[in-house]
């Protein structure tokens, strides 16, 4: 897909590195600047995850369009040890116990659409999106 | 000022000699401490043959959720076929071992050793 | 207009107004906008960036570093924007739990509700109040119909949704118990059976159970490791503890609990609680015995509900007004 860039994350500098494509291609699609703080935020959350408990895995980044509508698509796949309670990880209050999953429903309320899918033992997928308004 | 029971101030001191587990509580157990107690005593009680020795004398304060921990304890030691005590009970604390009957069951009465009676 | 842009509006007016005249007024309007904008889900973020923006129009010369300045201060706030939502987050789940528990606490109150009896000879009075929604204290009255009356007060371990629970199971192993009238002491270790099957290594359940004969005026009573109750002799007036002496229910299987009997004269009461009572506890430590003997006493001219709701009432206020645990005082007084 010519929309879609990738970063893979191994260590600590290439969460910046997904910073950096996010905001770039979050200011190409023409978002202000409060929109591309809370895009890159959400795109630090799931590197740090992936960095931090995965191991390693990449976040790619993808222009969008429905109908009318652009937006930006973050895609995160890592094949770490997976989550194995969605519905508890996805619960307010259970990032401040740390480990996987941590911060992943202040993800979703950056972002107007998220959707997770796990495998424990093969690894986990994101995929998040925020439209322009 | 007095807030509500959040102390959450305990400390638990354990000498291990073979079979024979020396415990030191110091503060007070209550429903916020009661749960240290519990994750520090029962791995230790559940040892075969243990032979049991909790020093309350430090404790200024124990509610009945500090007596569940002490009765599980119990249970459990004597499912393992050990012995347990407690030692140094305050008057206070002695009455509630009292009139729970548990003073009938647990041995509360043997002096501490060397201390001053 | 889009509600953002009034609530740009309306900061901007705010800032100007401070920019020109530095006035505690314009300091007052800008606490009443964080308000209001927290009210509406407005983000520190975006806060900042309506600032921005704000800055870089009113003057258009100044150095362009002072405005990369605040992309930094709109990073920093998007984490306390985030922080910020997840507690919105929790306030709610929070009051959610509450009014499931306010449920739970009503359905609790029909499950173990309980009226007391209506007869000649004697003045009853009882009041049992939860530490938090829930309570971990049971009382049940039965009147049969040879016109004895039946108590049981029972004081479960720990308290809240845990202590309910329990409580529960109590009222259902107690509902299930033989029609015809038994003695105290069956009654104890019929339940402890039960309880002994049914519960965690930790947890227990003190118990008090007594029958008043309204015509021998005799009060048969046995006790499960519970509270000691009081008994006031009209005629000395004293007090002093009814002895009993019994395990703890849900310890050991096979207890065997001993039966106390008492007379009791015209004027003597019979004091029955649960161990919230003695455990009270106010900033200079714990209320003691007699400070509960001094309150009953004070009180001791009034009907038996009357002296209980007083003596809860002056508790209350000396423990300004926290419950430490649930609270249960039941009064039996003969009046003739």
């Amino acid at each position: 897909m010519e929309n879609q860039s990738c970063v893979k994350i191994i260590n600590e500098w290439d969460i910046v590195a997904a910073r950096q494509l996010g905001r770039n291609v979050a200011k190409d699609l023409g978002f202000g600047t409060v929109d591309q703080a809370r895009i890159t935020t959400a795109i630090s959350e799931l590197a740090r995850n992936i960095y931090l408990y995965a191991g390693q895995g990449q976040v790619c980044i993808e222009k969008i369009y429905d109908g009318g509508k652009a937006g930006l698509q973050i895609l995160a796949a890592d094949s770490g040890p997976g989550i194995s309670d969605l519905r508890q990880v996805m619960e307010d209050g259970y990032s401040t116990s740390g480990g996987l999953g941590a911060g992943l429903p202040g993800v979703k309320r950056l972002m107007d659409e998220f959707v997770i899918d796990s495998e424990p033992g093969k690894g986990t997928d994101i995929k998040a999106t925020k439209w322009l308004r | 000022m007095y807030k509500g029971g959040s102390s959450m101030n305990i400390s638990i001191d354990v000498k291990e000699n073979e079979k024979l587990v020396e415990v030191k509580v110091s503060g007070e157990i209550d429903a916020y401490t009661a749960p240290k107690l519990r994750e520090n005593l029962f791995p230790l009680a559940e040892k075969e043959g243990v032979q049991m020795v909790v020093n309350l004398s430090d404790v200024s304060y124990m509610d009945s959720t500090g007596l569940g921990v002490f009765v599980g304890v119990f249970k459990n030691v004597r499912a393992n076929n050990g012995e347990f005590k407690i030692i140094g009970l305050s008057d206070r604390l002695k009455r509630l071992f009292e009139i729970t009957g548990l003073a009938d069951i647990i041995d509360i009465n043997t002096q501490i050793e060397g201390g001053v009676q | 207009m889009d509600f953002r842009e009034i609530i740009a509006d309306k900061y901007r007016d705010i800032l100007v107004n401070y920019l020109k005249d530095q006035s505690e007024q314009s300091l007052y309007s800008s606490q009443k906008f964080s308000r209001k904008s927290i009210e509406h889900m407005i983000s520190p973020e975006e806060i900042i960036s309506i600032h921005k923006q704000l800055i870089v129009d009113l003057f258009p010369d100044m150095q362009p570093e002072i405005a990369h300045s605040f992309d930094i201060l709109l990073e920093v706030m998007v984490g306390y924007g985030f922080a910020l939502r997840e507690h919105q987050n929790l306030k709610h789940i929070q009051q959610e739990l509450r009014s499931e528990m306010e449920i739970a606490a009503n359905v609790q109150k029909t499950l173990l509700g309980t009226s007391i009896p209506n007869i000649d000879c004697l003045d009853i009075g009882a009041i049992s109040v939860p530490a938090k929604h829930m309570n971990g204290d049971y009382h049940h009255f039965v009147q049969d119909e040879n016109n004895s009356v039946s108590i049981a007060i029972a004081d479960v371990i720990g308290k809240g949704l845990p202590a309910a629970l329990c409580m529960s199971m109590i009222k259902y192993a107690m509902d299930s118990l033989p029609e015809n009238r038994m003695n105290p002491k069956d009654v104890l270790e019929n339940l402890n059976r039960v309880v002994e099957q049914n519960v965690d290594l930790t947890m227990f359940i003190t118990m008090f159970y007594g029958i008043y004969d309204t015509e021998k005026h005799v009060f048969s009573y046995a006790s499960a490791g519970h509270e000691p109750c009081l008994f006031y002799n009209a005629e000395s007036a004293e007090f002093t503890e009814l002895p009993a002496k019994g395990l703890l229910l849900g310890i050991e299987k096979k207890t065997k609990y001993r039966q106390y009997e008492r007379t009791v004269d015209v004027g003597d009461m019979i004091i029955l609680m649960s161990d919230g009572v003695t455990e009270c506890r106010t900033e200079d430590g714990f209320i003691e015995r007699e400070s509960l003997l001094e309150l009953i006493k004070k009180f001791i001219h009034l009907d038996a509900q009357d002296i209980v709701t007083s003596v809860y009432k002056e508790l209350e206020k000396m423990q300004d007004l926290q419950l430490r645990d649930d609270f249960t005082l039941i009064i039996f007084k003969r009046k003739v």
